[in-house]
C-alpha cells in the first residue's frame, strides 16, 4: 500500500492547494529522473511523489481520499514513458551532447589523470617518479576506426608498437598503453604511451556520433515502383527496402547498422535517398515524359512560386 | 517518425512544435522541409512538457536547463569513456 500522500509531499492535512503544488514542485526539482541521470533512488521517488501530488493535486480527488472514498495507491498515473536520460545517458553522444563543459580539459588522457585524483584509485601505485609518458598519433581508415581492429606504429627506434583500436573509436580519441612511455631513472614504473587518433573521412560514409549517414543514389524506377537494394554500411552491405513513390531526400533509418559501443549495442544508419536520371540520354524516356499529362502539381508550391 | 506522428505521440501542437525547434529546444534530423523525429526527440518534448507543467519553469529557465543538461549528458558520456579506458588497460595489465 503507498504511503500517506501527505508525507510524502511533507505538507499538514490542512495545506492550502497553493502549499502542495509548491511542496511538489520543490521535491520534483530535486528528483526528475532527467536532472538526476546517475541516481537510480531518484526515480522511484520522484514516482511516489507524483503520485501523491496527482491525488492531492487535484481538489476533488483529495477530497474524495481525505472523506475516505479512494485510497493512496488507486490513482497512480502510469508513468511507464521512457525518460529522456534513457537516451542522452547512451554511450554515444547525440545531436544535443554538449562537450564545451570540459573543452579545457584539452585531451581525454589529461581529464583522466584529473579523475583518478579525484576518486583515488589505487591501481596504479603512485603517479610520482614514473617515467614520462610519450604522445603519438596514429591515423585510421573510417572503417577500421569503427569495426576496430590491431594496428601498429613503427618507432622511431625502428621497432612496433601494438595498439588495440576498440570498435567505435572516434577521432581524437586517445588510447592509452600503460608502461609503453619512457623509463624511469630510478627505476620506477616507466611512462605510458598516449596516442592520439585521427579518422581520415570516408568516401560516402559520415559519422555522427554513433550513426552513420549514407547518401544513396537510386534510380527512377526504384524511386517510383520500390526495390529492394544493397544499402552498404560499416559491417557490409544489407538489403533494404526502398518504398515506392519516394524522392530525393527521403530518410530511411537502418537500426543498429551504426557504430559499435563499449556496451555491445550499436547506432544506426541513416540512408538519405537521391534520385538519379539514366547517365545517357533516353529518348524513350523522354517521349514517354513528353506525352505524360500529370495533374497540376508543382513541388515548388510552399515556396510561393 | 515524421511530424504528424511526433505531434500525435508528443500531444504538442505544430504551432508549439514548430516553436521548440525554432529555439532549438528540439533538434530533429531535417530533409528539405520535413522533419524525421527519434525516440529521444519524443522524450526530450515530454521532459520540456514536465519542466513547464509539472515544475514551473518558464520559457528562459527551459533554454537554462536544457542547456546545462546537455552538457552535464555530455560529461557523463565523458566520464563513461574514461572508465572504459581504465578498465580496458587493467585488463591488458592483468592479462
Amino acid at each position: 500500500l503507498a504511503a500517506d500522500p501527505y508525507t510524502t509531499l511533507g505538507v499538514k492535512k490542512d495545506a492550502t492547494q497553493d502549499d502542495i503544488q509548491k511542496a511538489y514542485r520543490r521535491q520534483a526539482k530535486r528528483l526528475h529522473p532527467d536532472l538526476n541521470p546517475g541516481n537510480k533512488t531518484a526515480e522511484e521517488k520522484f514516482k511516489e511523489v507524483t503520485a501523491a501530488y496527482d491525488l492531492l493535486g487535484d481538489a476533488d480527488k483529495r477530497a474524495r481520499f481525505d472523506r475516505g472514498e479512494i485510497d493512496a495507491s488507486g490513482t497512480e498515473r502510469p508513468r511507464q514513458q521512457q525518460y529522456y536520460r534513457d537516451f542522452a545517458d547512451q554511450d554515444g553522444r547525440s545531436s544535443y551532447t554538449n562537450t564545451a563543459g570540459f573543452a579545457d580539459f584539452g585531451d581525454y588522457a589529461g581529464a583522466e589523470d584529473i579523475l583518478s585524483e579525484i576518486f583515488g584509485r589505487t591501481g596504479r601505485a603512485g603517479r610520482r617518479g614514473r617515467g614520462q609518458d610519450i604522445r603519438y598519433h596514429l591515423e585510421l581508415s573510417f572503417l577500421d576506426a569503427i569495426n576496430g581492429g590491431k594496428q601498429s606504429i613503427v618507432l622511431p627506434d625502428g621497432t612496433t608498437l601494438d595498439v588495440n583500436i576498440p570498435p567505435g573509436t572516434r577521432d581524437g580519441q586517445i588510447l592509452r598503453l600503460r608502461g609503453k612511455g619512457h623509463p624511469e631513472p630510478a627505476d620506477g614504473p616507466p611512462g605510458d604511451a598516449l596516442i592520439e587518433i585521427s579518422v581520415l573521412p570516408h568516401p560516402f560514409f559520415t559519422r555522427k556520433g554513433d550513426d552513420i549517414y549514407l547518401e544513396l543514389p537510386i534510380s527512377l524506377k526504384e524511386a517510383v515502383l520500390g526495390a529492394k537494394v544493397r544499402v552498404p554500411t560499416p559491417g557490409g552491405a544489407v538489403r533494404a527496402a526502398v518504398p515506392k513513390w519516394s524522392s530525393t531526400g527521403r530518410i530511411l533509418r537502418l537500426k543498429g547498422r551504426g557504430v559499435p559501443r563499449p556496451d555491445g549495442s550499436k547506432g544506426d544508419e541513416y540512408v538519405t535517398l537521391k534520385l538519379m536520371l539514366p547517365k545517357k540520354p533516353d529518348p524513350k524516356l523522354e517521349a514517354f515524359v513528353a506525352q505524360w499529362q500529370p495533374e497540376a502539381d508543382s513541388p515548388r508550391q510552399s515556396m510561393g512560386v | 517518425m515524421e511530424t504528424q506522428e511526433f505531434i500525435g505521440r508528443s500531444y504538442l501542437d505544430a504551432p508549439t512544435l514548430n516553436a521548440w525547434i525554432e529555439a532549438e529546444w528540439l533538434v530533429p534530423l531535417s530533409s528539405g522541409n520535413t522533419f524525421l523525429f527519434s525516440e529521444a526527440d519524443l522524450a526530450r518534448a515530454r521532459l520540456i512538457l514536465d519542466l513547464k507543467g509539472d515544475l514551473g519553469v518558464n520559457d528562459e529557465g527551459i533554454a537554462i536547463v536544457l542547456h546545462l543538461l546537455d552538457q552535464l549528458y555530455g560529461l557523463r558520456c565523458l566520464v563513461r569513456d574514461i572508465h572504459a579506458m581504465e578498465m580496458s588497460d587493467r585488463a591488458k595489465d592483468v592479462g
